[in-house]
């Protein structure tokens, strides 16, 4: 503990200076008066003196009172800072948890997101004066609900004023925020107090239930991170796991699949029916009686569908395939009947559109390469793809290959051609490359095997590329946003890239300098890019979303103007007059987002925000979480404040002061 | 005349000391004196000797050498025996008054040294009007001014005058003074102290030097209504206006409690040494009215009839 600090001694002089001052003028100036004798009076002080008994005392009480007004300032100059307290005044951050397991009711029908606001509002109220905090709610994303202040009834309004979102928890961007505004404090002069420069960095304070998807990937690089685990309850079904396709022989035919766990303590049966617009759907296979069991430890990965259970005893999860026939769009709908504890993971839904052909564009120099690739679409179900060669994609009409705006095509696969003639759409490139920013080919790169590949990603899922022989390629400079699909030894194969509209993967090899072609490897990887970039014309896979991820429109021609219609009925306007695309971010809830446009043809595109995630529908709180390899444990009990004692010093100098001017005074007044 | 308060002892008219009213109502009254005393001049009072008044006192037989102008003839004549006819011999008295004219009596409101003249000059007054001899001496530290042997009301300007005239300054030393006073007057009477008796050197030596005198003494303490109930407040440094002594005080009422304790334990003091001697004790606060001081509450004490 430091005694003296520079501020505080300014404090001290500027209360000292005027008590001095002040005890300066209690003294005593005696006023003289004559009086006919003394010698009544001298024998009555003396009398006073001797009989009472504490006369000395009493004599002395203003001595006394200014000698406990001194130590009183003394006491405050030692700035004292009681045993437990680490510093005399804090940067605090506080983070609020505002995920969909934040809406878990508890008990007594209060949300999560409540009581941890009642806990945040608790906090700030029990902190010393000088304090300074700042409010970050997050969810997949993290805004400063209140930066830093010291104004605590301002703090309180805007913790109340948080609202619950249906996104997952990502701690990752609140932490990132955190730690730059308290950096912020530190780095920057002038900006910050030299009282937060002292300080050093902030103390993040979380408050939420410890299911935070990426505890593991984050880590708090200044303060401390203190964990104030909110909420009680567990028991929770929930939809993990959801997806809508259309076969591909029979595109009337509707396959709905869904992965449904429990994430509660003890078994559960419940019923888990398929509704179409609305409408629950007549006939059998519409409702089905879905058993589960209790919930596995949390330490478990949540890898349902391939964990082996002991026999006899019911899984936790099961996956439940509804099967339908329904040739044109609409929207479909999981709904599990159950009452539970979190009510966002018990319905999923997503938009379909009507089942329509998938058009593929090959545009290649070799016929046979041509011949090929038509042949490998048609076994995966591509009718009568279109074919052109070079040439004539270059001089083809703007009608033929672009239709409103987008491409005419699903997907263009282009063999040994470069270009810039791209149409919003989806583009496969092979020995060749999309005239773009910062692609680019350079020498060429002979002799050397396929090292590495993407076993996850849907365009490479299944491909066995260890049986694929790939004679030369061409060193390819990417943008840092491209994907590597596949990896030689010291450069990138395959890549995929994404741009507002566009989708390409651009390949660096000629087809002709592999035997990829030929392999069975092929095929599978044709119907993978089909899969891909037709998803959306087939059952409207990327037209699900999470909360909170941002959507991409594509505005047809002629369109002004946007209207968005929110799942709570709330809509939203958007100028996108002379914009392709139009992104568009409010998406926290859950539910069905329309997208209107004023267009001639009325366009409306429809998205389904789900909660589809295992790590909200857990809900029983985490007693521990790590971040990084910091493990966090939940704070029990009161939460302790690091308060700085010399206000009370100060202020029992002034009480003082106040006690002696009463003292003279009623010595004086009789 | 009681009623009005007197500020100034100098603003006084001359003859306010004693208004002509007043003067007449004191003409009707004498100063008693509890002891017969002598006195080489004959007076109007009675005597313990046997002297040549109009009163009878008694027969004698004739010895040689007396005065034959006693002899009763008419006895003589029934009788042939000489007898003397004695007649009770009437004598003066001697007033005399012990003014303290310190510079503590000159303080108070109503003036104690203005209160203890007028009643200097009332005693005069009485005295002279019945025909005693009367003494006034003013003190301090010691006797500094006296006009003695004053008889009949002719002389009564002087006094006035005197008391008019004498200044109120210097210390008082009571003993010193009463000292003085005794010796140089050595015949019996009627002795009136007048004084604050607030004196640091104490009053007991003093009335003893009186008493040892054989005097008939009468102690009037004059008090102002500021000494015995002080209107003082705050933090102070008391100045003794005599010696220029001083004492610090915090006027608190504890303080103020003690000190009227005190002044009454020292009166009471001073009444109870007085009582054991024989003497008589009067209280005079200088507010209470000096014409009924004189004209009912000296009767009561005896002092005058």
């Amino acid at each position: 503990m430091s005694l003296l600090s520079w501020p505080t001694a300014l404090i001290a002089a500027a209360l000292s200076v005027p008590l001095l001052l002040l005890l300066y003028f209690l003294k005593l100036r005696r006023q003289e008066r004559q009086v006919s004798s003394t010698l009544l009076w001298k024998r009555a002080v003396h009398d006073l003196q001797v009989n009472a008994p504490f006369q000395k005392l009493r004599k002395n009480l203003l001595l006394f009172l200014q000698l406990l007004i001194l130590a009183a300032v003394l006491f405050g100059l030692a700035n004292p800072v009681a045993n437990f307290m680490k510093k005399p005044e804090r940067n605090i951050v506080l983070l609020l948890d505002r995920s969909g397991s934040m809406k878990t009711e508890e008990a007594d029908g209060r949300t999560r997101l409540e009581y941890a606001k009642d806990a945040a509002e608790d906090f700030v109220s029990g902190l010393s004066g000088g304090s300074r905090v700042m409010v970050i709610g997050f969810a997949d994303r993290a805004s400063v609900v209140c930066s830093f202040t010291d104004d605590k009834r301002r703090l309180r309004r805007q913790i109340r004023g948080i609202e619950p979102t249906d996104g997952p928890s990502r701690i990752g961007e609140a932490l990132q925020l955190a730690v730059a505004y308290s950096s912020n404090l530190v780095d920057i002069p002038g900006v910050a107090t030299p009282e937060a420069a002292m300080q050093g960095s902030a103390d993040i304070e979380l408050f939420s239930d410890g299911r935070i998807a990426d505890a593991d990937e984050e880590y708090v690089t200044r303060g401390n991170l203190r964990f104030h685990r909110i909420g009680a309850a567990v028991d929770n079904v929930g939809i993990v796991a959801f997806d809508v396709r259309r076969d591909y022989e029979r595109p009337g035919m509707l396959s709905v699949f869904t992965h449904i766990e429990n994430f509660g303590p003890s078994p559960v049966t419940l019923d888990v029916s398929l509704l179409l617009d609305g409408q629950r759907l007549s006939g059998p296979g519409s409702v089905q009686e879905v058993k589960l069991g209790a919930a596995r430890p949390a330490e478990t990965e949540p890898d349902a569908i391939a964990a082996p259970d002991e026999p006899g005893v019911l899984p936790a999860s099961r996956s439940v395939v509804f099967d339908l026939h329904h040739e044109s769009g609409g929207l479909i709908e999981i709904r599990l009947h159950r009452e539970d504890a979190l009510a966002i993971d018990n319905a999923a839904i997503a938009p379909i559109d009507p089942p329509r052909e998938v058009r593929v564009l090959v545009v290649s120099g070799h016929a046979r390469v041509r011949d090929l690739l038509v042949r490998g679409l048609r076994s995966i179900g591509v009718d009568e793809p279109a074919q052109l060669d070079p040439q004539a994609y270059e001089t083809a009409t703007e009608e033929d290959l672009v239709v409103e705006g987008r491409s005419a095509y699903d997907l263009v696969i282009l063999e040994d051609h470069d270009t810039d003639r791209l149409p919003p759409g989806s583009y496969l490139f092979f020995g060749g490359v999309p005239k773009i920013e910062s692609v680019s080919v350079g020498e060429e790169i002979s002799g050397q095997p396929l090292v590495l590949w993407q076993e996850n990603h849907p365009l490479t899922r299944r491909v066995m590329f260890e049986n694929v022989f790939v004679a030369k390629w061409s060193r390819l400079t990417l943008p840092e946003r491209a994907v590597r699909l596949v990896e030689g030894e010291d450069s990138v194969v395959m890549a995929f890239i994404t741009d507002p509209g566009h989708q390409y993967v651009v390949s660096a090899f000629d087809l002709i300098e592999s035997d990829f072609l030929w392999e069975p490897a092929f095929v599978i990887f044709l119907q993978n890019m089909v899969m891909f970039c037709s998803g959306s014309g087939l059952t409207g896979a990327s037209r699900l979303v999470s909360p909170g991820e941002t959507l991409t429109l594509h505005v047809p021609p002629g369109a002004e103007e946007v209207r968005v219609v929110r799942p709570d009925s709330r809509w939203e306007e958007i100028n996108v007059e002379g914009r392709h695309t139009v992104t568009y971010a409010r998406t926290h809830d859950a539910g069905v987002y329309v997208a209107r446009f004023d267009d001639p043809g009325e366009t409306a595109e429809v998205f389904a925000a789900n909660t589809l995630d295992a790590t909200e529908s857990r809900i029983s709180p985490n007693e521990r979480f790590t971040i990084g390899a910091e493990e966090v444990v939940s704070v029990e009990g009161e939460v302790k404040v690091n308060e700085p004692l010399w206000p009370y010093a100060a202020g029992l100098a002034l009480m003082v002061l106040l006690v002696e001017w009463w003292v003279y005074n009623r010595r004086v007044m009789v | 005349m009681a009623e009005a308060p007197i500020t100034s002892p100098s603003a006084q008219p001359a003859d306010e000391l004693l208004d002509p009213d007043f003067m007449t109502r004191l003409e009707r009254l004498e100063i008693l004196s509890r002891k017969i005393h002598t006195s080489r001049q004959k007076g109007e009072r009675k005597s313990k000797r046997k002297g040549e008044s109009a009163e009878f006192a008694d027969y004698r037989n004739y010895v040689v050498g007396d005065d034959i102008r006693h002899i009763d003839w008419n006895i003589y004549a029934r009788l042939d025996r000489l007898f003397l006819k004695l007649f009770l011999e009437e004598e003066e008295l001697n007033v005399s008054v012990m003014l303290d004219v310190s510079k503590s009596m000159d303080t108070g409101d109503p003036h104690k040294g203005l209160y203890a003249k007028r009643v200097a000059a009332a005693m005069a007054y009485i005295g002279l009007c019945n025909y005693d001899r009367v003494n006034l001496y003013a003190y301090n530290e010691r006797v500094v001014g006296r006009r003695d042997g004053l008889r009949s009301r002719r002389v009564m300007s002087q006094a006035v005058r005197f008391l008019q005239e004498v200044p109120l300054g210097g210390k008082s030393h009571f003993s010193t003074a009463a000292k003085q006073f005794a010796m140089r007057h050595t015949q019996k009477g009627v002795v009136l102290v007048v004084s604050d008796l607030l004196d640091k050197g104490g009053f007991e030596q003093g009335l003893r030097y009186l008493l040892g005198r054989r005097m008939d003494v009468y102690v009037m303490q004059v008090l102002s209504p500021q000494e015995m109930e002080p209107e003082l407040a705050g933090d102070l440094k008391l100045v003794d206006c005599e010696d220029a002594d001083a004492a610090e005080i915090t006027v608190s009422r504890p303080l103020l409690n003690r000190y009227r304790a005190n002044l009454r334990a020292y009166c009471e003091s001073i009444r109870e040494y007085c009582t054991r001697r024989g003497i008589v004790y009067v209280m005079a606060p200088t507010n209470h009215p000096f014409e009924s001081l004189v004209l009912s509450y000296l009767r009561q004490q005896g002092l005058v009839r």
